[in-house]
């Protein structure tokens, strides 16, 4: 009988000792090779943890933005979600996102996370996200061509007008920019925003500031060089640029990367790729910068179990060893986000990143001086993902390339569909 | 007279030639691009003959991805709508064009007018539904709106083959003491095969291609169909069109060797099962 | 002949009743919606009335987005009318090669739309695209065109990727209405000394009319309703030209997050595709004899 019982009791333990949280991933870089290295690292996380169970489920881009809102309204969100900046005010507003500095201050206390990344993902008092990864925009060209026409990597605006201009010869365009209202062309005028030193979208109370002549010579330059763009460039996103430059259609583009595109179809001559920082406005070399994004995760649960196993896993994403493997799930485009993570060896190691060393650190040194729009020395406002994601700065940049209106009045009415926004 | 048929000999020329062009040419250049290295693909100078040939986008495809569990999924997915589809919209048929009821012209329009209802507009709605009702992830919630898409045109393309099954025999059999049951399954399904293999066609594709509602509904990886997990494998940030491409191929392949098999059916059931 | 009224509703309930769950209940929670000012899904909002619908029926937003759907709507009725006549009235006739034509033309209707997105996506490049290279290959084209860079070229655009995508399969509903066309009516026309022109207005059109109704119906709506083909390739631009009202009411929803206010767009626009519905059923309905 006393047998029974303690069978029935070590039971009951073993069950107890067995309880195990369920942890849901959502990401959206759905690209084969990226999933596997995730599993590969969740695999190892389970089972060093057995009393948690991380599970990964690949959302799309395109429609993340209608399913995580529902998912939080049909209680069916995941536990922990990787996001963009201009998402997270969203998740944040509804409820949906925890606040996690005590845990990001933890995280940079043993890692340090480069100063800007926070940035992205603190305001009304609270950091929303943990900084994963970074991204930032450079110009990418081919060292020969500028050999040939003899002339030097562009530093300023004009050095970059007068470039384009010489590089567009039969069938090649000089400079590959975007004209679509999407995130790609939000990314590419941001970029020359930055380096005119209209980094600012907001004034500190919350109203706009986007009309200002920084914006506007940003705009105008933006105009100038997209005569030098390919004619389909009103429906380009970054595969269509990277494809333009890879088959030597384009001569330079402003991009995260095209590394990966460029070593598996375009030669892969390391020696010949050149990057360079995003050029800046005549006179403003103090201004230069350029946009980054800062790809953060959300944990989106409030059961102290279940958030303290996210944290563990995050914390184990972080960790110097994985850190390195994992943002090298897809090597030379994503960044690493903290000053330990970039001197990961795991990092360094991979054969592509040993290949593309320079340009490589050169993109990392870019992503430091990276800033987002809206996101700027604490004048953050959650109404930014309203002008984000409906795209209004690239929306006002096709008033003035498609519909010819001059630069200033489309910036000018470009800040009266923004304020319609954000009411 | 002679002048017209040559008129007409011409015209004819002129408009298999565009429709060979316009019509089958894409697929002539997709298929053929999908063995293209990626190099040939995006080159400036584009070629119609291909000039070189990998297997590269395939294997990677078929190795590297879950393409075979998107395929079941969507298999299975499309199967059963399909099957559901069938049932509920030849009991309809049946009760529209053969027994004849107070309402029926107003039934027989409202089923075309439910059209009238975007789906985007039932999109969230629907979502928050079927959370409710534990049907989010789940094959049976992408069954349900396939069937609603699918059947309502289906109850009308089956309309012109109820009308030509003669009433006398189906008078002749319940003379004989058949019941309206045996006349359903041995007169008038038999006699409306056609029909029925056309509207089953017609359910399986509207459900094999269906991208919304799946994006949406399903977010488990194991549960995803072609379209959806096909383009959840394109990067945000790249385009590796020689994988793009022969997922296209691939995604396409099954309902083609499909209709290999039916699409005769589907094509001579539409065309001249109809015949007065 | 005699009505069965009780078994007759009992043969269509079960569809009936699959239908009107599936699409009363997500409208009422939409209706409902309209009434409030609720951002994001799932937060809550302040009833408002009817105001919703005041200040939406004047935006310029949405009345561009409606000037577009009826553009949509007409190009791609005039569009497809051709190409599906074309191709219907091609099979019609022998040739050597017919059967297999007949059997594949619907290729474009069986593949899934994001297939149908990549392959007009590559083929209008205008770096790597064919069509642009065969144009300027035949002195149409001096250079490469971009097909979606302006406003009129995505939409003209935009509409024939649709068409292509819908013709072959409405010209296989149409050749099933020119095969149920007894063939000695032709004949007989001919020895009166018609054309073939006449023939097409004097005898096909008006014996197809019962097909036409439904096809004019149906695919109305239907191509109202395309989203996927416009979100996937040009997002509504360029400068929101190929915006049409789905888009409209996709993108208040999930990107400028006025949840409330894209089902009170739903709703209007629910209400104006019933009114054509019952109009369009009212006049054009063909009279049967039965």
């Amino acid at each position: 009988m006393n047998k029974i019982l303690l069978f029935i009791i070590s039971i009951l333990f073993s069950f107890n000792a067995l309880a195990v949280t369920n942890v849901t991933f959502w990401h959206m870089e759905g690209v084969p090779h990226r999933v596997d290295r995730i599993q590969t690292l969740i695999d190892e996380f389970n089972s060093a943890n057995p009393d948690i169970n991380v599970t990964q489920e690949v959302q799309n881009w395109g429609e993340i933005y209608a399913k995580a809102p529902a998912s939080v309204a049909a209680g069916t969100a995941p536990e922990i979600l990787v996001g963009i900046p201009d998402f997270t005010p969203i998740l944040a507003e509804m409820g949906a996102a925890q606040p996690v500095e005590d845990f990001v201050a933890e995280l940079d206390s043993k890692y340090g996370f480069y100063q800007k990344a926070l940035d992205q993902y603190t305001y009304n008092g609270h950091t929303w996200a943990v900084p994963l990864w970074n991204m930032a925009l450079s110009v990418w060209y081919r060292k020969s061509d500028f050999e040939k026409a003899g002339i030097s990597p562009p530093k300023t605006w004009s050095d970059l007008k007068k470039a384009a201009k010489t590089l567009t010869k039969d069938g090649v365009y000089g400079i590959g920019l975007p004209g679509n209202k999407q995130l790609y062309t939000d990314q590419t005028i941001y970029s020359f925003m930055v380096n005119s030193g209209a980094e600012e979208i907001y004034n500190s109370d919350g109203t706009l500031r986007f009309d200002n002549p920084e914006t506007v010579a940003a705009y105008d330059v933006y105009k100038e060089l997209y005569q030098y763009s390919a004619p389909d460039a009103a429906n380009w996103t970054w595969g269509e640029a990277e494809a333009c430059f890879a088959s030597k259609g384009c001569a330079m583009i402003l991009q995260f990367t095209v590394i990966s595109t460029y070593d598996s179809q375009a030669g892969g001559d390391a020696d010949d790729l050149g990057v360079i920082q995003i050029p800046y406005a005549n006179g403003k070399a103090h201004r230069a910068g350029t946009v980054s994004y800062v790809n953060s995760a959300m944990i989106m649960t409030e059961d102290p179990a279940k958030m303290e196993a996210s944290k563990k896993f995050l914390s184990y994403l972080m960790e110097p060893g994985n850190y390195g493997r994992f943002i090298n799930m897809e090597p030379g485009l994503f960044l690493p986000i903290t000053e330990a993570g970039s001197k990961d060896s795991t990092y360094w190691d991979d054969p592509v990143v040993v290949k593309y060393k320079s340009q490589v650190e050169t993109m990392l040194d870019n992503s430091t001086r990276g800033s987002l729009f809206g996101f700027t020395n604490g004048n953050t406002f959650t109404s930014i993902s309203s002008i984000s994601a409906q795209n209004l700065l690239a929306q006002t940049l096709q008033l003035t390339l498609i519909d010819g209106k001059s630069p200033s009045d489309a910036v000018t009415e470009g800040m009266e569909i923004m304020s319609e926004a954000i009411e | 007279m002679i002048k017209e048929t040559y008129l007409k000999y011409i015209f004819l020329t002129l408009s298999i030639i565009i429709i060979l062009i316009i019509f089958f040419f894409p697929f002539f250049w997709i298929i053929t691009s999908s063995f293209k290295s990626p190099e040939e693909i995006i080159a400036t100078s584009t070629t119609i003959i291909p000039r070189s040939f990998t297997l590269e986008h395939y294997e990677k495809i078929l190795f590297n991805s879950d393409f075979f569990t998107y395929l079941i999924n969507s298999l299975i997915v499309s199967f059963f709508s399909m099957f559901i589809s069938i049932i509920l919209s030849v009991s309809a048929a049946y009760g529209l064009h053969k027994l004849k009821f107070y309402g029926n012209k107003f039934v027989e329009y409202s089923l075309l007018v439910t059209y009238a209802f975007p789906g985007v507009i039932l999109l969230i709605p629907i979502y928050l539904l079927f959370a409710k009702i534990y049907l989010l992830n789940t094959y049976i919630a992408l069954i349900i709106v396939n069937v609603l898409f699918a059947t309502p045109f289906a109850v009308w393309m089956l309309k012109a083959f109820f009308k030509l099954i003669p009433t006398e025999i189906e008078e002749a059999a319940y003379i004989d003491g058949a019941s309206r049951i045996i006349v359903i399954f041995k007169i008038i399904i038999p006699l409306a095969a056609p029909g029925i293999a056309s509207i089953a066609i017609f359910c399986f594709i509207i459900s094999w291609t269906e991208y919304l509602f799946a994006s949406i509904l399903i977010s488990t990886d194991s549960l995803k169909t072609l379209p959806v997990g096909l383009s959840a494998i394109v990067g945000q940030y790249q385009i590796d069109w020689g994988f793009l491409l022969s997922g296209a191929v691939l995604a396409s392949l099954p309902v083609i060797l499909l209709f290999l098999f039916i699409g005769k059916y589907f094509v001579s059931g539409l065309t001249e099962g109809a015949v007065k | 002949m005699k009505k069965n009224n009780i078994e007759g509703w009992l043969f269509v309930s079960p569809l009936l009743i699959w239908i009107s769950l599936i699409i009363i209940i997500p409208i009422y929670i939409a209706f409902e919606l309209s009434f409030f000012n609720v951002k994001i899904i799932g937060t809550s909002g302040k009833f408002i009335g009817i105001d919703n619908y005041f200040k939406l029926i004047k935006s310029t937003k949405f009345i561009n987005a409606s000037i577009n759907s009826f553009y949509w709507i007409i190009g791609n009725a005039i569009c497809q009318t051709f190409f599906a006549f074309t191709i219907a009235l091609t099979i019609n006739y022998r040739f050597p090669g017919k059967k297999i034509m007949a059997n594949w033309i619907i290729l474009s209707f069986i593949i899934p739309t994001v297939v149908v997105v990549v392959i007009w996506k590559l083929m209008l490049s205008s770096s790597s695209g064919i069509v642009n290279s065969l144009l300027i290959n035949l002195g149409i084209l001096d250079n490469a065109t971009g097909f979606f860079s302006t406003p009129n070229k995505a939409f003209v655009s935009l509409v024939l990727i649709n068409s292509w995508r819908w013709s072959p399969f409405l010209a296989l509903i149409i050749l099933s209405g020119l095969n149920s066309i007894n063939r000695e009516i032709y004949d007989a026309s001919k020895v009166d000394g018609a054309n073939f022109i006449q023939q097409f207005i004097h005898i096909t059109i008006p014996n197809l009319k019962n097909v036409l109704f439904v096809l004019g119906l149906v695919g109305t709506l239907l191509s109202f309703n395309i989203f996927d083909i416009i979100w996937l390739i040009t997002k509504g631009g360029p400068s929101n030209a190929t915006t049409t009202l789905p888009l409209l009411i996709y993108e208040t929803a999930f990107t400028k997050f006025r949840i409330s206010q894209a089902a009170t767009l739903s709703i209007i626009t629910s209400f104006l595709l019933l009114i054509f519905s019952l109009f369009f059923i009212k006049f054009m309905a063909p009279k049967e004899n039965d």
